[in-house]
């Protein structure tokens, strides 16, 4: 069974990969109503999949700070390790 | 993974066009000792760093030189715009006009197009983190001499910007290799290699 953080990054990369799929296509449709509101709804769910994501589980850009004593970027887990798909 | 954020690390604003200058500048971009293969160098070279810190510099200072790519690029395409033929040959910039109009081409000032041989990846911390920090201060050199050939304020004043940024990731990877020496044993740095024989990798 998937733990937890698997599920909560799944969300924050599925979020990721419809604004980036949309994007593109706004690209060469900036006046697609329906592609707007699309990529509109899924910027709200991205940014609250990452916010469920870095307060539990640390950062996912260096701007996701949350004002604590340690800074965590580099001494956690990098995406490449096995461990960090875990 | 990346995102692309739609600015300048520092801006760039030329005012006077100079194919001269822009022919040695873009040597920063697809020299032997340009932005290119430094950002190449250590987005490859990560994937076999053993320690977390050292991952992490790898990591930034090789998304930075990204950017420092955009900064040299923009330069170049300012110094280029709105030339006559005339001005192209009278600036020597002809040689590279003739295959690239003006288009941005990594290669060399001398015209040798850029190649993955500029740099290693040696899957051994010690060996990439010396490379690393040779490959900065010949960065820092070649924007000494950059420096040394142009005068225009607008051009100098990103320049010298990038060059101090040469300086400082030089420092971060004396740290990284500290930290890294750090974790070896003192009496023989090289007993093992910490990517490669696992029983020393998380001491």
């Amino acid at each position: 069974m998937e733990n937890n953080r698997a599920v909560l990054l799944k969300r924050v990369q599925i979020c990721d990969f419809v604004l980036e799929e949309t994007a593109l296509f706004l690209d060469t449709h900036p006046e697609n109503k329906e592609a707007l509101e699309y990529y509109q709804k899924y910027m709200e769910l991205m940014n609250k999949a990452k916010e469920e994501y870095t307060q539990k589980y640390g950062p996912l850009m260096r701007t996701d700070y949350d004002g604590g004593p340690v800074w965590t970027w580099a001494t956690t887990a990098w995406p490449w390790e096995k461990e960090a798909q875990e | 993974m990346w995102k692309y954020d739609k600015k300048l690390q520092y801006p760039v604003k030329i005012a006077r066009p100079d194919a001269a200058a822009a022919k040695v500048i873009l040597t920063q971009f697809g020299g032997p000792d340009g932005e290119l293969a430094a950002s190449q160098r250590y987005l490859a070279q990560r994937y076999a760093a053993p320690y977390n810190e050292v991952k992490g510099v790898l990591t930034d200072i090789g998304t930075e030189e990204l950017a420092h790519i955009e900064m040299i690029c923009a330069i170049v395409y300012q110094l280029t715009r709105n030339l006559t033929p005339e001005e192209i040959k009278k600036q020597g910039f002809d040689s590279y006009f003739v295959d690239h109009t003006t288009g941005l081409y990594p290669s060399s000032a001398a015209g040798v197009p850029f190649t993955a041989a500029y740099f290693q990846s040696k899957g051994d911390v010690i060996t990439d983190l010396t490379e690393d920090l040779a490959a900065e201060q010949k960065a820092r050199s070649t924007y000494d001499n950059i420096l040394r050939l142009v005068d225009d304020p607008d051009v100098r004043d990103p320049i010298k910007f990038l060059r101090e940024r040469e300086i400082v990731h030089f420092q971060r990877f004396g740290e990284a290799l500290r930290l890294t020496q750090d974790r070896l044993d003192s009496k023989n740095f090289y007993a093992f290699n910490p990517a490669f024989d696992p029983k020393v990798r998380r001491k």
